[in-house]
């Protein structure tokens, strides 16, 4: 979202729809957030994780657990991500007051006592498929563990790829920017080039699923572009950050299941940043090299498609009046789902988590893709023709 | 507290007309399911639950309900065919108006 002033209107017509960008909330969302691969964070040192609005600082204490507080020291607001981590608990550099993961003061080591209010900001954590989830909640509610993401059976065994892990921060978006593209089946073809056959959504309690058909636009290249390879996507976002993406691709009749963890973390009102992470079922009877170079290709492109997003996303404004027409989809009811996030717990409504199912008609769309890009692709031959 | 705030009172009514505007009600023809619902052509469908409906769906609530199950992911096919079921017997118009 860029910074355009709101009320842009110097001069207009009575019917000239204008852009109302609202306001954008200070709080975040209430819910289970991903902040990154677990591993990252287990080797004795502190590490610093920007998120709402804060810096957080994740280590690992001697029983192997991983804990997560606000990163400054409530003593006098030392960066404890610069400390180092002392027996279970992280110092911190500035007077060496040390905090165990409960959120409590353990030691001074230079005071008589430990001041009873020595209490800081802790996040309660949870391990899901190899990556550490942190529990946010602006009205400081216990971790509903019931609402995690689902572990994936087979990721991190034998039949899958490692994860390839990927973050990339967005600064002048809001992530419900991110969270649109659920219920948006025309940009697929616009800024991912391919043709989305079929498009479906289901929005029920805490999950919101997209479900989508998809064949690559032959007169393009990059994104999901190939025109040799068709696609059937199931995303589902687990709350407010986390979408697990089973993909089944076809390419040319050699099918390959691709799981996609596309998630975020908040960092300001206007800015988060991004994670995704790929891991590959690996196709039997090929050796090991190959199955690396597959995984490569697809984690490429999965990776340029994001990027494709990302600038867009730094480029729009935000628009909380979006003019539908009929081949969109449902991004009214994709926002009302959404804002349960937003809402205190008692204050959600039935209609942010009633079952809501949408399917898009994609016939007429596809019609007049297919022409276009049929008319690209002559275009193009025309042109070759006369340069050979 | 709404969390996205809207500047202009027209983009309530917005909200409105794409949320809820003509949408009719649909009784299942085999349980006591009444849902909403709305098509703007023949592919296109929208369909708004409430509780009392996903609990009277018998097929709904076969879903298994573990976490690390895609089961929700399905629809009702008896809903849907009393959807179409409700087109035919014109019931529910098929067309769109503005884009809604």
């Amino acid at each position: 979202m860029s910074d355009y002033p709101q009320n842009c209107n110097v001069f207009y017509m009575s019917d000239t729809r204008m852009l109302d960008q609202g306001t954008t909330p200070i709080r975040f969302a209430r819910g289970w957030h991903c902040l990154g691969l677990a591993s990252t964070f287990a080797d004795g040192k502190p590490h610093a994780i920007h998120g709402f609005g804060t810096k957080l600082v994740v280590w690992q204490d001697s029983k192997g657990e991983l804990n997560v507080l606000d990163g400054f020291c409530r003593h006098m607001g030392g960066d404890l991500t610069q400390g180092e981590v002392k027996g279970d608990h992280i110092a911190c550099p500035f007077h060496d007051w040390r905090w165990g993961g409960d959120g409590k003061c353990k030691e001074i080591p230079y005071a008589r006592r430990v001041p009873l209010r020595a209490r800081t900001q802790r996040y309660e954590t949870a391990i899901v498929n190899g990556q550490l989830m942190i529990w946010n909640d602006p009205e400081g509610s216990a971790a509903d563990r019931d609402i995690l993401p689902p572990e994936l059976p087979d990721v991190l065994t034998d039949k899958y790829t490692p994860w390839s892990w990927h973050t990339r921060e967005i600064n002048g978006s809001h992530c419900r920017e991110l969270i649109d593209n659920v219920a948006d089946m025309a940009h697929f073809y616009y800024v991912h080039f391919a043709f989305p056959t079929s498009f479906r959504n289901i929005f029920e309690g805490h999950t919101a699923t997209q479900f989508m058909e998809s064949t690559g636009r032959p007169d393009k290249s990059g994104g999901y572009s190939d025109a040799s390879s068709t696609l059937k996507s199931e995303a589902t976002y687990y709350g407010p950050a986390y979408m697990i993406n089973w993909l089944t691709v076809d390419y040319k009749g050699f099918v390959t299941e691709v799981i996609l963890i596309n998630c975020h973390i908040p960092t300001g009102p206007n800015s988060f940043t991004l994670q995704y992470g790929i891991s590959v079922q690996k196709p039997e009877g090929l050796d090991q090299k190959t199955v690396d170079y597959i995984a490569e290709r697809y984690t490429e492109s999965f990776g340029d498609g994001f990027l494709q997003d990302v600038h867009i996303w730094e480029n729009k404004v935000a628009v909380q009046n979006p003019l539908l027409c009929e081949e969109d989809g449902p991004v009214y009811q994709l926002r009302r789902w959404y804002e349960q996030f937003y809402t205190d717990a008692a204050e959600v409504k039935p209609e942010m988590t009633d079952r809501f199912e949408f399917e898009v008609d994609t016939t007429k769309a596809n019609e007049y893709w297919h022409a276009e890009v049929a008319e690209n692709l002559a275009k193009r031959a025309a042109e070759e023709s006369v340069s050979h | 507290m709404a969390s996205f705030v809207p500047t202009s009172a027209d983009t309530l009514e917005e909200q409105r007309l794409y949320t809820s505007a003509r949408m009719v009600d649909v009784q299942c023809l085999d349980c006591l399911a009444r849902v909403r619902a709305k098509k703007n052509s023949e592919h296109h469908t929208s369909i708004q639950w409430n509780a009392d409906a996903v609990a009277a769906c018998p097929e709904l609530g076969r879903r298994d309900g573990s976490s690390d199950s895609r089961d929700g992911h399905r629809g009702c096919p008896r809903l849907l065919a009393s959807i179409d079921a409700a087109v035919r017997d014109g019931n529910l118009p098929v067309g769109a108006e503005d884009g809604y």
